[in-house]
């Protein structure tokens, strides 16, 4: 007889939770979770249910009844007075950012039945759910703000901490993102741009026979030769020699950008930091930054005997510059408050360097660093198509030589393809280091 | 009732006989002419004027931005600098708030808050958090410690900026017009809640801004000055009593002291514009 009733309150109380705006569309093991932690109260019409400036204890849901509300002047909500009925969401305020104090008075005006749920331990449960409890809290935002006509200087509501935000395993904030980024038009208008590329390119060579493309390699036998076990022309996915090229292009990369980055980074730092050293220095760089790679030639391979080393010297120049360049622009980029509010609150130079212009620098860092890698893969295959043997730039240009066009373009769309995943790899680097910045970016996207 | 409650003793500043000449290309401009005024400790005094008067250049000089070209500037006996000395050492006893907000992006509020003590290492970092901690708790700012300043509301951020620099038990904070870029409604929320600070804890306040009824409404006393070069015009006394709240806004003795002082105020905007109109 004592259990039977409780199973049906259960039932009642997840029945209206799924009528509120912030768990409506929440799984049944949560809504269940949270019907467990809450309980259910009555209170008779004209009975005060709470003042405004009490703390903020209880998020209360209306089961029956009405209970209206009577805000302070000072919040600013555009309707100070908001009857709600079954469904409403009401005395939130504990959950929103800085705020401990109810923001106004809920007296109810009929006999009226309520859910009262702990927000301390609301948001524990919210936050042992890390990706339901979230949503369920941004459901939160979007209702205080629509629902309450409240100024967004107030509703923000509070950042889950512990599991949720700073130790959710990046597998799963991985998935959760790929699975908005799925749900979004983005990868289908990607998928329609490829697609209209590929198709102009199967159409002008194999079905127009367009005279600019007669001698072109087509596509059909591109993807062929690219796909079979025994090639024509001796490189496909299956044969070693196609990773062997990839494996010494990359290496290469890999050499000229790590050199690239720690010599250039502190030399753009030292540019932007130290005007003696940028009167010194910056005039020369600006003389030998703008001189193409191509030109660099014949010097470097009279400078290093081993053609190896003058290919990824060719590499890295290139990135060097790009790096150090944006390394400076990144320094001279800080705004001036941050070095003077770092010498008020007692900062050395040495600190102010470390905690205020590396860390003000390092968007523009990796900003540079995007570009260094862009320019080191151009480079190298510029440097590999004169002198080296294996490479992909190597590839491309034997293959003009020995007539084997399918080969050129598998060079080619292997090369975008590498060139593209080390730049991502880059971009997750920076992303991960700087996270301030992706959330602000994030705020500013909403 | 000019005189501030005595349990201040520290953050008494005299700025004597200052003047600046800026010389921008060769022509030399006068943006300070011979200013004296006294700030006593715990005082807060809000200095009036219009945009690009020179009431900044004052305040870069107190806070060791900017050297003077003569006179002196003295706090609690210690000359900061002086015609001999011209630059002085900025330094955790009088910190600046900035126009625009100078929370670092790249920190947390938390760990922005703790930076003044952890660097001069006058705090373990623990003990430095566990302070914050309490301090933003205090300022009604619990719950933000984790975000990073671009994630709260302006607001939040000015007071959070004010938690960072009361970390250092300043004698005098230094506010350059930091509500100037706030809407009105969150304005009046600042005031209140810098008040509030203020009472808890009695620091010189030397505030800049070019809004007379924000002038009165949170100082013992105003100076206002006049346009380049910038020394004070009139300084008014502000005779409501503290603590005040937004009540005071409505009584008939803060009319009477705008109007009082609304002529001088418009005078300046004048001169200031019609200089304005010259060079351009």
């Amino acid at each position: 007889m004592e259990a039977a009733p409780k199973v049906g309150a259960a039932d009642d109380a997840i029945a209206v939770l799924r009528e509120t705006t912030p768990f409506g569309d929440a799984s049944e093991a949560l809504l269940a979770r949270i019907a467990a932690i809450s309980r259910v109260v009555r209170y008779g019409a004209g009975a005060r249910i709470y003042s405004a400036d009490d703390t903020a204890d209880d998020v209360f849901i209306v089961v029956s009844g009405c209970a209206e509300h009577v805000f302070k002047p000072e919040v600013g909500a555009r309707e100070a007075l908001k009857r709600m009925g079954r469904g409403g969401v009401f005395g939130w305020a504990g959950l929103l950012l800085g705020q401990t104090r109810r923001l106004a008075t809920v007296t109810a005006s009929e006999p009226t039945e309520a859910l009262r749920i702990d927000t301390e331990a609301l948001v524990r449960l919210l936050e042992s759910e890390p990706l339901e409890g979230g949503h369920v809290m941004e459901r939160f935002a979007t209702m205080i703000q629509r629902e309450f006509a409240m100024p967004a200087l107030l509703a923000q509501v509070r950042r889950l901490s512990g599991p949720l935000t700073e130790e959710m395993s990046s597998l799963s904030l991985t998935m959760y993102r790929l699975s908005l980024w799925l749900r979004s038009p983005r990868p289908y208008l990607m998928l329609i741009g490829f697609a209209l590329f590929l198709s102009f390119w199967y159409l002008a060579v194999e079905v127009w026979k367009l005279p600019r493309f007669r001698e072109m390699p087509g596509i059909t036998g591109v993807v062929k030769e690219w796909f079979a076990p025994s090639p024509t022309y001796g490189l496909s996915l299956y044969t070693g020699e196609y990773y062997q090229h990839i494996a010494m292009s990359v290496w290469r990369v890999t050499q000229a950008f790590f050199l690239a980055t720690v010599l250039g980074v502190p030399v753009g730092l030292l540019l932007g930091w130290s005007r003696k050293f940028k009167e010194y220095v910056f005039p020369l760089f600006e003389t030998l930054r703008p001189i193409p790679i191509l030109a660099w030639v014949p010097l470097a391979i009279v400078m290093f005997i081993a053609t190896e080393s003058a290919v990824v010297y060719l590499a890295f120049l290139a990135s060097f510059f790009a790096t150090a360049l944006n390394t400076m622009l990144g320094v001279e980029s800080i705004d001036e408050s941050y070095v003077r509010a770092a010498n008020c609150l007692g900062a050395s130079r040495w600190q102010v360097f470390r905690h205020v212009i590396i860390p003000g620098a390092l968007p523009f860092i990796f900003t540079g660093l995007q570009i260094s890698i862009g320019v080191s893969w151009f480079s190298l295959v510029a440097a590999e198509m004169v002198s080296g043997q294996y490479g992909l730039g190597y590839v491309i240009w034997t293959s003009y030589v020995m007539v084997r066009y399918p080969t050129i373009v598998i060079g080619m769309v292997t090369l975008g393809l590498v060139g593209y995943t080390t730049s991502a790899m880059v971009r997750i680097v920076g992303d991960y280091l700087m996270e301030w910045r992706v959330r602000e970016l994030a705020l500013a996207e909403r | 009732m000019r005189r501030p409650p005595a349990a201040s003793t520290r953050g008494h500043i005299l700025i004597e006989d200052v003047v600046k000449v800026y010389n921008p290309m060769g022509a030399a401009m006068l943006a300070v002419d011979h200013c004296t005024l006294e700030i006593e400790p715990g005082e807060i005094c809000m200095i009036v004027g219009p945009s690009g008067c020179g009431k900044t250049t004052l305040l870069n000089a107190i806070a060791g931005f900017h050297e003077i070209t003569s006179g002196r500037i003295v706090m609690d006996g210690e000359v900061l600098c002086s015609t001999e000395r011209p630059k002085a050492r900025p330094g955790p006893d009088r910190i600046v708030v900035f126009q625009n907000g100078a929370l670092f992006p790249w920190k947390t509020n938390l760990e922005n808050v703790v930076f003044g003590p952890v660097m001069q290492g006058k705090l373990a970092r623990n003990e430095a958090i566990d302070k914050g901690r309490a301090m933003l708790a205090d300022a009604g700012l619990s719950g933000v410690e984790h975000n990073y300043p671009g994630e709260v509301s302006s607001g939040m951020r000015r007071r959070v900026e004010i938690v960072r620099a009361l970390m250092n038990d300043p004698k005098a904070l230094l506010l350059d017009e930091p509500y100037r870029a706030l809407d009105s409604l969150t304005k009046s929320v600042m005031h209140e809640a810098l008040l509030e600070i203020y009472y808890k804890n009695k620091v010189t306040i030397f505030f800049i801004t070019h809004d007379l009824e924000e002038a009165i409404f949170l100082g013992h006393r105003v100076a206002i000055m006049t346009t380049r070069p910038c020394k004070p015009k009139k300084v008014l006394n502000v005779d409501i009593p503290h603590p005040r709240d937004y009540g005071v806004l409505t009584s008939k003795r803060f009319r009477e002291l705008i109007e009082e002082t609304n002529e001088a105020v418009h005078e300046e905007a004048l001169k200031a514009f019609q200089a304005g109109e010259k060079e351009g």
